[in-house]
């Protein structure tokens, strides 16, 4: 939701998709092109402080939105940090500290955050909606796309669905206990099954009802000064190949 | 006046797989180019008439015929017939399923097989109609309920159908956004549009319709011009609907000499200007 939000406040958001996923590749180019964690953390940098201070996505969230992701680079840089090893000299096990020294570690962690800031960037400027119409022009195949559609339409429905419910029970004391909290939660499960199912079959006869013979067809967004704001990131992706690349 | 019928059920029965009956020898006709109002209890079968008016349930008995033909529920005539006669349906949350506004209104044009141009167009007319213009890019669960039934009505207009269906249309708005509604359904009948909804209020039909249908059990019961409601206090009863409160004041306030015979007021704002203009001293 947080994403969301962003993704239709921010100051980019009549900027063609086609520009902000240019300038996302090739700042995921210059993450994994960058070899020492110095110009890897520069690239990260530069993503964010072009997402916050271009885009004006505030920082505070995104931060937030950053932080779980954040939280499983830790996760990987531990293991990275030390290694067990079964010593068979004294029959026991025994805890490495930086095998290999820090330069593994920092080089992840540096990637890593270059990456997702890359990731971050297209998410936190680019609602669904335009990404898939963007994905569409690539020729993604059909398939993808309407599953892609139709999931993201679902989810809200049936968020929608999944939180009516829930307060419904609620409001008859279905929470009040662990073991009533049980049973709602069984009966939550059951229900939406069904209503997933009702839904799904009314939302094809309603697709019939317009005409529909399978395949999906949307209209594509229009965008003005597509042609300028695609020179600008590309100009832009291509600063940081080079920087990542200059600085190996 | 065959020609003027543009949609007549003759006997149509069906009956659902799970043994709920959904029409049992149900006739009605629509003509063209006039206002129709459906009404009905819950459960009278008034959707399943329309999901055959759309050609989306195929009667077990009787015909449908849309300008004069029996419906042909081939692949091509189907798309002809859905062409035609657009439905929308009680619940926007059954009928929308793009993630964005303008995506969804583009889905039954882009269907009947348009050029991306001319959709473009009638989306944006469409949209224009209902006024949700400003709206186009925002994702469809972003909306209220009133917005979402306008996005809905759009997506079946761009599909510039001469029969347009809507089940329920008035259900879960607000004052201001009936009168909206209104207003676009008005606007729609005047380019030409044969209008069908329906509606559980008899004092709406009776200001707005032309004609009145009623339905009980799956038939249809009685059909009546709207300004021949009064005359049809019997079928109402049956139906077990009240004639309008307007009906009876106005029965009252003629009987009490206050206004003359010949008047007939629709709507309650047509009494009261009447009765402002009346020069009968109220004392």
């Amino acid at each position: 939701m947080l994403i969301e939000q962003c993704a239709y406040g921010n100051r980019w958001r009549r900027v063609t998709p086609a520009a902000k996923g240019l300038f996302s590749i090739g700042s995921l180019i210059a993450a994994f092109t960058a070899t020492q964690p110095a110009t890897a953390a520069l690239v990260a940098l530069l993503v964010v402080i072009t997402t916050v201070f271009g885009a004006g996505v505030p920082a505070a969230r995104f931060l937030r939105v950053a932080l779980p992701p954040l939280g499983f680079l830790l996760l990987g840089c531990l293991t990275l940090a030390y290694s067990l090893d079964v010593a068979p000299a004294n029959g026991g096990l025994a805890v490495h500290w930086l095998p290999a020294g820090w330069t593994p570690v920092l080089q992840l962690a540096a990637r890593s955050c270059a990456a997702l800031s890359a990731l971050l960037f297209l998410a936190l400027t680019t609602p669904l909606v335009d990404l898939i119409a963007l994905l569409r022009r690539l020729k993604l195949p059909e398939v993808l796309l309407e599953i892609m559609v139709l999931c993201y339409r679902m989810l809200f429905v049936f968020s929608e669905a999944l939180h009516d419910t829930r307060t419904a029970q609620a409001a008859r004391l279905g929470y009040a206990t662990p073991a009533l909290t049980l049973r709602s939660l069984g009966s939550l499960t059951a229900n939406l099954t069904l209503q997933i199912w009702q839904r799904a079959h009314d939302l094809n006869v309603a697709a019939q009802s317009r005409n529909n013979d399978g395949t999906f067809r949307f209209l594509e967004p229009a965008y003005a000064n597509s042609r300028r704001d695609i020179a600008v990131a590309g100009l832009g992706a291509s600063t940081l190949i080079l920087l990542a690349v200059t600085m190996r | 006046m065959t020609t003027d019928v543009l949609l007549e059920f003759a006997d149509v029965a069906f009956r659902y797989p799970d043994g709920n009956a959904g029409l049992a020898g149900c006739s009605l006709t629509i003509a063209r180019g006039s206002r129709n109002a459906l009404i009905g209890a819950n459960g009278a079968g008034k959707t399943t008439l329309f999901q055959h008016a759309n050609g989306l349930l195929k009667p077990q008995q009787g015909v449908v015929r849309y300008a004069g033909q029996p419906v042909d529920y081939s692949r091509a005539g189907l798309r002809a017939l859905r062409g035609e006669v657009g439905l929308v349906f009680q619940n926007p949350d059954q009928q929308l399923f793009s993630a964005s506004v303008r995506e969804d209104v583009s889905f039954g044009p882009l269907n009947l097989g348009l050029d991306m141009a001319i959709v473009r167009e009638r989306v944006e007319q469409a949209l224009q109609a209902v006024s949700m213009a400003p709206f186009a890019d925002r994702p469809v669960h972003n909306l209220s309920f009133g917005q979402k039934k306008r996005v809905c009505i759009a997506g079946v207009l761009a599909m510039q159908p001469r029969l347009l269906i809507l089940d329920e249309p008035m259900a879960g708005l607000d004052h201001a956004m009936r009168a909206e509604l209104l207003a676009v359904l008005d606007g729609l009948h005047a380019q030409g549009i044969t209008l069908l909804l329906a509606t559980h209020d008899i004092d709406f039909a009776y200001r707005w319709a032309d004609r009145i249908h009623l339905m009980a059990g799956g038939r249809c019961t009685a059909a009546f011009d709207a300004a021949a409601l009064p005359d049809n206090a019997d079928a109402l009863a049956a139906a077990r609907l009240p004639m309008p409160g307007l009906v009876e004041l106005h029965r009252l306030l003629v009987a009490r000499k206050l206004l003359p015979t010949d008047s007939q007021p629709r709507a309650m704002g047509e009494l009261i200007s009447q009765l402002s203009a009346s020069e009968k001293d109220f004392q």
